[in-house]
């Protein structure tokens, strides 16, 4: 940068624009830094280039309807959304489902916060540029995927919920898949616990990057395992257990450094947990109906359903008149408050710290916007699926 | 008196200044319900005593024969829910906005804004959050009597 004789006294100040086509971006979002040389002064946000008004759309579906719409809110954790929904619903019609479904709804769960977090390890690393372990990272995740096709039919939306229970039981043969995948998915967690903490040119990228302080943590907000890994131990699975946490202790991992190495220590102990309450359940699975009855007009209310998210807090309100169709249903996603709060974090920090201050909170802009990805037509893959599935998984075997 | 009691109490406390009135919508929540005014002194009240982390704020239309609309502010710590209550006429409502105390406040005040239409004042950023920039002036999505779908009105 130049420097003008006349612009000593007032130091210069530039915007720069990021996004909403960035290729530091995965998902549609805008971001617009003001700096004064390489601080940046100012940060702010744009979103819903992918919105698509599901909370308008809810209110003119039937509650079931609504089942299937809520877990397209978000292509990573379906589940956990519609488990939201679920719980909110079944507390306004005073149900309560039986043990087993509980148990499989967590199951999923725990399940679908490995994924996850493998997904958000592989975007992480790629953006550290270590791509080798985006690939490593992505091809275990396929695991947990096969797994919910085995299971539900589906890799995504695996429409495991319905109102008042689950729909799909747990056969001898597939406990036995589960099994086998998580003690693989322990053996890759070691692998990679060990990477993020000891290698030496990832640790450049994340070391002392983007440090926040638990203060800052409590007070802004911040949920999931970004907040964790400043040492807040938020998780709503310990403070307001539901479905089958209630009989299942889960471990907070906490880590205390606050910086994005602890975001990444963090999601990587959260496998072993889940690998252990997977097992737990496995070893403890109730007999009996999958479904309570549910009645097709849910009673007047107001509820609040929140539920721990891979990515933190999941908040769901539901407002019914007694209709068979919603009043109101607000849901904010864990990301819409990790976003705000780190944009608010931005200020006064270096420019090049602020790709990684983004991607350490994993942020979900299609939850964020509840937005619809559309295929162009003519969009051809060169390789039939199967051909993709068998390239990333043997190379494992 | 279990945990999650013990904290909503704690929290009625620090907000007796305020007068509201106080409801229990179901366990683990107490709904108060302040003047307009007094939003960003009850957030005040929570946050200096430490009690809990702003959650979400709701947008809650009551449609136009009522003419009222409610503005929900969240509060959480741990199980305990602590919600501030707000009528607001549903043409014009105006709040002060919470962001002096907590920055990240400004995307859930700009989403209630852009949705609803009401305005919070002393906000550093009132832009739309998800709304395109093309969408017309003056029409709030979520406002009951607002099509769902094109072609719907």
């Amino acid at each position: 940068m130049t420097t003008h004789p006349d612009s000593a006294a007032t130091p210069k100040r530039f915007t720069i624009p990021i996004g909403p086509q960035h290729p530091a971006l995965k998902e549609p979002g805008f971001f617009e830094f003001t700096v004064e040389g390489e601080t940046v002064i100012g940060a702010t946000l744009r979103l819903g280039y992918a919105h698509r008004g599901i909370e308008k759309a809810v209110v003119s579906r039937t509650w079931v309807q609504n089942l299937y719409l809520l877990e397209r809110v978000c292509g990573i954790c379906s589940h956990i959304h519609s488990l939201a929904y679920c719980l909110g619903v079944e507390k306004l019609a005073g149900v309560t489902p039986p043990p087993r479904a509980q148990a499989i709804r967590v199951l999923i769960a725990e399940l679908e916060r490995m994924h996850s977090h493998l997904l958000w390890l592989g975007v992480a690393a790629h953006d550290a540029g270590f791509e080798t372990l985006f690939m490593y990272s992505w091809r275990d995740r396929e695991t947990i995927l096969d797994l919910f096709e085995q299971i539900s039919g589906n890799r995504v939306n695996h429409s495991i919920n319905t109102l008042g229970g689950v729909k799909f039981d747990l056969t001898a043969e597939q406990i036995v898949s589960v099994l086998k995948a998580v003690e693989l998915m322990e053996e890759r967690a070691r692998y990679y616990l060990d990477l993020v903490r000891n290698d030496p040119m990832l640790g450049q990228r994340i070391r002392g990057i983007g440090t926040m302080s638990a203060a800052e943590a409590h007070r802004m907000g911040v949920v999931g395992p970004t907040a964790r890994a400043s040492g807040v131990g938020r998780d709503l699975r310990v403070e307001a257990p539901y479905a089958a946490y209630t009989a299942i202790p889960v471990v907070v991992m906490l880590e205390t450094d606050g910086d994005l190495q602890a975001r990444f220590i963090v999601r990587i102990r959260e496998m072993f947990e889940s690998c252990r309450i997977i097992r737990v359940l496995l070893d403890h699975l109730p007999e009996g109906d999958l479904q309570a009855r549910m009645p097709r007009r849910i009673p007047e209310g107001e509820t609040i359903a929140r539920v721990e998210a891979p990515r933190g807090e999941l908040f769901y309100f539901i407002k019914s008149n007694g209709a068979d169709m919603p009043e109101r249903i607000k849901l904010r996603t864990p990301t819409l408050c990790n976003l705000g709060s780190v944009l608010a974090l931005c200020i006064g920090r270096q420019l090049a710290d602020i790709p990684m201050l983004l991607i350490g909170t994993d942020p979900c802009f299609s939850c964020n916007d509840r937005a619809v990805v559309i295929h162009q037509a003519g969009n051809r893959e060169k390789w039939t699926w199967e051909q993709f599935r068998r390239y990333g998984n043997e190379a494992l075997r | 008196m279990n945990a999650v009691e013990t904290a909503l109490q704690t929290a009625l406390e620090h907000l007796a200044p305020l007068n509201g009135q106080v409801t229990t919508p179901e366990d683990g929540r107490r709904d108060v319900t302040i003047n307009a005014g007094d939003l960003l002194e009850g957030a005040r009240l929570l946050l200096d005593s430490g009690w809990g982390y702003l959650t979400a704020i709701t947008g809650l239309d009551h449609g136009e024969s009522e003419g009222v609309l409610e503005v929900l502010v969240h509060f959480c710590a741990g199980a305990a829910v602590l919600t501030l209550r707000i009528r607001l006429a549903r043409a014009g409502g105006e709040l002060a906005s919470l962001c002096v105390l907590i920055p990240a406040a400004s995307v859930f005040e700009r989403e209630i804004s852009e949705m609803f239409g009401v305005t919070f004042s002393g906000s550093p950023d009132t832009r739309r959050l998800f709304l395109p920039d093309e969408w017309p002036e003056g029409v709030y999505p979520l406002l009951k009597e607002s099509p769902a779908a094109a072609g719907e009105a």
